[in-house]
């Protein structure tokens, strides 16, 4: 498995602005890469550093191992691209678009665009100012998706879209990846990334916080605990476990937040006293997810 | 019409030609329609004599004689009606070219295909190129044929020429826009700096003939290499011909430098 993307260093400044300080990260093939972070966190200059749009302030990425920014084209046969703020020509089809573009890689219409159109439901033949943002968006996915690129880079591709569209999308991505090759899919909710990525990386202002194996992230998952007592219980009762959050303690019931691994630790002092109500529930794992890296900057909820 | 991008952008400006071609034509027709009437106003020419030197540097070309089809026409038609035409033509396509799209956004389709940004410009300038060529062509053509019906009798190979030297004055205007828009990305800023350019080059032109200090500028004006010949009477002037040649590739080339090196805007 060789690795498709590598950052090292890469940092981008408008300005006085740094969008993107110090990435370094990989992507390798066979993985989906979900990249999480608010807006304006620097998910959609990593993407456009990667495409070649903008020039690195210092570092460097490379694309299947060739520099992102001098050799753009050879890179761009091999990519396909979703764009965040994605645009058509107004009066072109989908079918121009897909004629123009295969046109522009020296190809006729690839086989593959009826079966794509078919898959997500896609009147190609209609004027792209006629249709709505989610069929733009699909004729956005036709087009990065026709070709059989090596590696996908997708800024935010199932906004817009409704949730049945989003899971063919989402199984798109995996037989991608199934099949071989990478993706890079950017998002600013876990939600939408969790059922298909293998690793995320968190951006935050411009630096990755964190890279994990969604694996371990459900293995920190959180539970919801609640404890009615019998009696009013000391309000420190919790502070000999670790990793507790949100701990309310008001007279006899008591409300927390534990990962997994705390859970035998809860139990053994709960039941050190009369207890009349006891609840137990795995939360959402984009409710961890906030948990760990930052719900109040995040517009995710 | 898809096969590059130089048709896909002549194709984009299908319906915006069908209007510049009915618009030439009618305009044509109308100085044509109105000839006769000139020609038999012997005074017409005696009132241009008698304009400020000035004005009549400025809005006819000296030395032409209303009496004459071609002084008429070389007065009425190419001294200002013509270049407005052509150079607002350019201007725009040059200015589409690259910062238009851009503006719209949808250069990032162009960009992230394998296409190299060398070849993006190279081909939206190839099709600013068809398309002011194109309608000075058919200037060209409506003046000849149209001409015919009021005995205008007009020299076909020296409106060729005049037709060759407009597209030209097009030309460079229209590679200032491409090239400002490909070094900015700001399509608002390339049209107004082309279009300031053109203003202050057609003053210089126009008054250098008078003004002793614009004297040594006139020649750099795009319009003395257009019209100072006064190509209807005399054909091409080939050093004119180059020079405009000259600076259209060097505008094409700062183009192409600009825009390899700059980021695409968000």
């Amino acid at each position: 498995m060789g690795s498709v993307i590598t950052a090292e260093g890469l940092t981008k400044a408008f300005g006085d602005t740094v969008a993107l300080r110090d990435l370094t990260l990989e992507v390798e093939s066979g993985e989906v890469f979900g990249y999480l972070g608010p807006n304006g966190a620097g998910k959609t200059t990593t993407l456009r550093l990667i495409m070649g749009l903008i020039r690195p302030t210092r570092g460097s990425v490379s694309v299947l191992g060739m520099d992102a920014w001098r050799d753009a084209v050879p890179i761009h046969a091999r990519v396909g691209y979703v764009p965040g703020e994605l645009v058509l020509y107004d009066r072109l089809t989908g079918y121009d678009h897909v004629d123009y573009l295969a046109a522009l890689r020296g190809s006729a219409r690839p086989a593959r665009v009826e079966q794509l159109a078919e898959q997500l439901d896609l009147d190609l033949r209609r004027p792209a100012r006629e249709l709505s943002r989610g069929n733009r968006q699909k004729v956005a996915l036709v087009l990065a998706l026709m070709n059989e690129p090596e590696l996908l880079v997708l800024d935010e591709p199932t906004g817009g879209l409704d949730p049945m569209v989003q899971r063919t999308v989402q199984g798109l991505i995996l037989d991608h990846a199934a099949g071989g090759g990478a993706v890079l899919l950017s998002s600013h909710v876990l939600g939408e990334v969790q059922r298909v990525a293998s690793r995320i990386g968190v951006l935050r202002a411009g630096r990755l916080v964190a890279v994990e194996r969604l694996d371990d992230l459900r293995a920190k998952s959180l539970h919801h605990v609640e404890v009615q007592f019998a009696d009013t219980v000391p309000a420190a009762i919790l502070d000999p476990v670790p990793d507790l959050r949100d701990v309310v303690v008001d007279g006899p019931s008591l409300r927390c937040s534990a990962p997994q691994s705390s859970l035998d630790a809860v139990l053994k002092v709960v039941s050190a006293h009369p207890v009349v109500d006891f609840a137990c529930a795995e939360a959402e794992l984009e409710e961890t997810f906030l948990a760990y890296y930052g719900a109040g900057e995040t517009d995710a909820a | 019409m898809l096969r590059d991008i130089t048709t896909k952008t002549l194709r984009d400006q299908g319906r915006a030609f069908a209007g510049w071609g009915v618009a030439i034509v009618l305009l044509v027709a109308m100085y044509v329609a109105i000839w006769p009437s000139m020609r038999d106003q012997p005074a017409m020419s005696d009132f241009i004599d008698q304009m400020p030197e000035a004005f009549r540097n400025l809005f006819a070309t000296a030395g032409a004689d209303m009496s004459t089809p071609v002084g008429y026409l070389q007065i009425e038609l190419l001294s200002f009606m013509a270049p407005i035409l052509v150079i607002l033509y350019a201007v725009t396509a040059g200015s589409a070219a690259v910062a238009g799209e851009e503006g719209r956004r949808t250069l990032d389709l162009l960009v992230t295909a394998p296409v190299s940004r060398r070849r993006i410009v190279l081909e939206k300038t190839a099709a600013m190129v068809v398309g002011t060529v194109g309608l000075s062509a058919l200037l060209g053509l409506a003046l000849v044929v149209e001409g015919r019906f009021a005995d205008m009798n007009l020299p076909v190979g020296d409106v060729a020429a005049a037709m060759l030297h407009l597209a030209l004055l097009g030309l460079v205007f229209g590679g200032v826009a491409l090239a400002v828009g490909c070094v900015t990305g700001q399509a608002g800023l390339s049209k107004g700096i082309a279009a300031v350019l053109a203003v202050v080059t057609y003053i210089v032109n126009g008054l250098g003939a008078m003004v002793s200090w614009l004297e040594p500028l006139q020649r750099y004006s795009p319009f003395y290499q257009y019209a100072a010949h006064d190509p209807l009477r005399h054909g091409v002037s080939w050093p004119a011909v180059v020079v405009a040649l000259v600076t259209v590739v060097v505008l094409v080339v700062v183009a192409v430098l600009g825009f390899e090196r700059r980021d695409v805007r968000s």
